[in-house]
């Protein structure tokens, strides 16, 4: 490959370095640049806005560090729970359920009437032959 | 009298970190020049060099808190250094937005370039064509080899102050220096 001489490199350089200053701003423009008006203030303002997204992104750390140590106590409940369930899944499910249950889980039979007339020497039929008398007493009137 | 004199950046620097906003004021009174010179080697655009003095100076206010002055000139290097590194953001997020930059150089562009870099340009039209042109070519540098090549050519820092300047080692400056050359090279080639 065609390598330049010596002297075609250093004019190269020296072009390089003539583009590099020309992409520069001149003395003039620099100083308009510094002495823009509310530059100070565009500063002040930029640096307020910083200071907010700082103090935001604390807070969003701080909150994640909160819930951070909030893990381990919701493991542990959520292990808790977890035996719990297991617990009652293989539990024995047979109970022994009271007479007031019975009287509230079964609709009203024969057992019923037994217990009501459990303490007296009334039979079945007496009952019966009360209720139809006070029935036909009723309709008669 | 003492009493009159002026308080040294140092002074400065301990008061807008106790939070004397005048302080910080008085620090950007006295250096928003040298920033906007900074800026200056690198970008034309009055809009663009107003960026970096306001990027570097809010830059410089979050730091300044680490910053600790040995000598009088340690601020201006300190802030020089920030101010060198906002350019060089600024030039990455050039590179990656291309639209902005710029575009390619155009058949007759290419031959009033090769021209006016035959004949120097005298007059301000002139100069502000060339740097036109100038800033399309640049374009075409990575952003590492033009903060290297404007640092040691317009600027005319040192290695070793690029170096400071940079956080880069003495070596890492050197080899992008001259990769960075050779690339500039190689693009002024189809002009000359």
């Amino acid at each position: 490959m065609f390598k330049p001489s010596s002297k075609k490199i250093d004019e190269l350089d020296e072009a390089g370095r003539r583009v590099l200053r020309a992409a520069a701003a001149s003395l003039e423009e620099t100083e308009a640049a510094a002495s823009s008006p509310f530059l100070y203030r565009r500063i002040r303002a930029a640096i307020r806005a910083d200071n907010q997204k700082r103090e935001e992104a604390t807070g969003w750390l701080s909150l994640i560090f909160v819930a951070r140590r909030a893990v381990p106590a919701m493991a542990l409940i959520t292990l808790l729970v977890a035996v719990l369930t297991v617990w009652s899944a293989f539990a024995p499910t047979t109970t022994q359920n009271s007479p007031d249950d019975e009287a509230l889980i079964e609709g009203p039979g024969p057992g019923v009437e037994q217990t009501v007339l459990a303490g007296s020497t009334m039979s079945q039929d007496d009952v019966i032959n009360i209720v139809v008398d006070r029935d036909y007493g009723r309709n008669g009137r | 009298m003492d009493s009159f004199a002026e308080p040294t950046d140092d002074v400065l620097v301990a008061a807008a970190v106790a939070g004397d906003e005048g302080a910080f004021e008085q620090l950007f009174e006295r250096h928003r020049r040298q920033v906007a010179r900074t800026g200056g080697r690198f970008f034309a655009q009055r809009e663009q060099i107003e960026e970096i003095i306001q990027d570097s100076f809010t830059k410089a206010y979050f730091a300044l808190h680490t910053y600790h002055g040995t000598h009088p000139a340690s601020f201006k290097a300190w802030l020089t250094q920030i101010a060198v590194n906002c350019c060089y953001d600024q030039l990455r997020r050039m590179r990656r937005r291309p639209e902005q930059g710029l575009g390619d150089v155009e058949e007759s562009e290419a031959h009033e370039f090769a021209a006016q870099l035959r004949s120097p340009p005298k007059d301000v039209e002139t100069e502000l064509v060339s740097r036109d042109l100038a800033v399309k070519l640049l374009a075409r540098l990575s952003a590492d080899d033009r903060l290297v090549l404007t640092l040691l050519d317009v600027e005319g820092f040192s290695v070793a102050e690029i170096a400071d300047v940079t956080n880069w080692s003495i070596s890492k400056v050197k080899v992008r220096a001259h990769r960075a050359r050779a690339h500039l090279r190689r693009i002024m080639q189809r002009y000359l």
